[in-house]
């Protein structure tokens, strides 16, 4: 076994899905440009040559027609993957994510299941605009009935992939193209990790402690961990320890990390890619002072996009991001080490 | 020990001279099997899998972002 690999993002979540398809019949991936071309961030390279064209469809520009033919084939007893090439698209397709995939088994008193992956692309960083940029983590785990992932790395990509397609639930899947390690779009040294080359899978709602620390607590996810271990590195020269989690997954949170975190640090930073109001960040503040307001012993700081679209232009764009020296500037604040 | 080298017919060199290496999937001094996916080359938009041609210690000669031509030893594998 070569463990010793060091497998990209795309690569890993290609991996998954082909064990899943080598064992699981039932399994097959539906989406724009996700066959030949192998997904536009790679995420279903080399499918298509080893199942063919039956199991791997390459689907017309319609997210409306397949996320909802997905939704019949997983109430069918099927396992659809369906790529939602960016999230920024889930406009025209939503009836069917929210109101069809995520209610069916309510409705149903539990008698249809839906055992259904959308697979999709999120995040900015690399001038592609307003409408090819947005992360929407919230307006997903908003809604009763899917399970919302988002992971930061290789072996969490893979392992949660795994999990996603054997889950009788909807589960949102939402990689950052800035973390696919494409040979076109630079990605974090850290997203690329060893990846044993058996299945696996990862629970959901479990938080990973990436960085211990005691002096104040960083939660985050997705390409926001990488800018969050930068800014821990940065801190630390200052002789601040900080403590960074990766949450993995949004639904089903797993506050009890947070809040052991929190317990003991006393400061809390939330960074999100997403918009900032009625979100991730406010979720986990929430989540922490309603169980015990006690534990923070300065205002917590949030970071995430001012409510405004994602600019094109790259020195906007960068402004509305939280960086490295966003969030260190914001950890020195719950400190009350600023300026 | 085994040179890792870029195919001569991997890509019309008189239309493109060079790619890159766009990724490495083991590190300097791991241990390979053959066959395994090496590494990642990217020449314009395409990208090509480059697999180790025997199994060996994994020796990287061009470093991720290096420029590669046709024929380009990329890497050696030394045998144990």
């Amino acid at each position: 076994m070569s463990s010793n690999r060091q497998l990209t993002v795309s690569r890993a979540m290609a991996e998954a899905i082909a064990l899943e398809m080598r064992t699981d019949p039932s399994v097959f991936v539906m989406g724009e440009d996700i066959g030949t071309y192998g997904g536009i961030f790679g995420a279903t390279a080399g499918l298509l040559d080893e199942f063919g064209e039956e199991r791997v469809r390459d689907t017309p520009i319609s997210e409306t027609g397949f996320i909802g033919a997905g939704v019949g084939a997983a109430m069918a007893g099927m396992r659809p993957i369906v790529e939602l090439m960016f999230v920024d698209f889930f406009g025209v397709c939503m009836d069917s994510i929210y109101n069809l995939a995520a209610k069916n088994t309510y409705f149903s008193g539990g008698n249809c299941k839906v055992p259904m992956v959308i697979m999709t692309a999120t995040g900015g960083g690399y001038s592609d605009a307003g409408q090819h940029s947005q992360t929407l983590h919230a307006t997903f785990a908003h809604l009763p009935g899917m399970k919302v992932v988002a992971p930061s790395n290789a072996y969490d990509a893979k392992g949660l992939m795994a999990a996603a397609i054997r889950d009788d639930s909807p589960v949102v899947f939402m990689f950052h193209k800035g973390l696919q390690g494409l040979a076109w779009m630079a990605s974090p040294e850290e997203a690329a990790t060893a990846v044993p080359e058996e299945a696996y899978t990862l629970p959901f709602g479990e938080a990973r402690v990436v960085r211990a620390g005691k002096d104040v607590t960083l939660v985050t996810l997705s390409m926001m961990v990488h800018r969050a271990m930068d800014a821990a590195r940065a801190l630390e020269k200052d002789g601040i320890d900080a403590e960074v989690i990766d949450l993995r997954s949004l639904v089903p949170l797993d506050r009890e990390t947070i809040l052991q975190s929190v317990a003991k640090t006393g400061r809390l930073v939330v960074v999100d890619e997403d918009y900032r109001s009625y979100g991730l960040t406010a979720e986990v503040i929430a989540s922490v002072v309603e169980k015990d307001p006690g534990l923070l012993k300065a205002p917590p700081q949030r970071l995430a996009v001012p409510d405004v679209p994602i600019p094109y232009s790259r020195p906007m764009e960068q402004f509305v991001l939280p960086n490295a020296e966003t969030i260190a500037a914001a950890t020195r604040i719950t400190l009350g080490k600023a300026g | 020990m085994t040179d890792v080298t870029v195919p001569e017919d991997l890509w019309d060199a008189n239309k493109t001279p060079e790619g890159i290496v766009a990724n490495w999937f083991y590190s300097d001094g791991a241990e390979v099997p053959e066959g395994a996916t090496l590494a990642e080359l990217m020449v314009e938009k395409s990208s090509f899998d480059i697999a180790a041609p025997a199994a060996g210690t994994l020796r990287i000669v061009v470093p991720k972002d290096g420029t590669v031509r046709p024929g380009s030893v990329i890497a050696r594998l030394e045998s144990g």
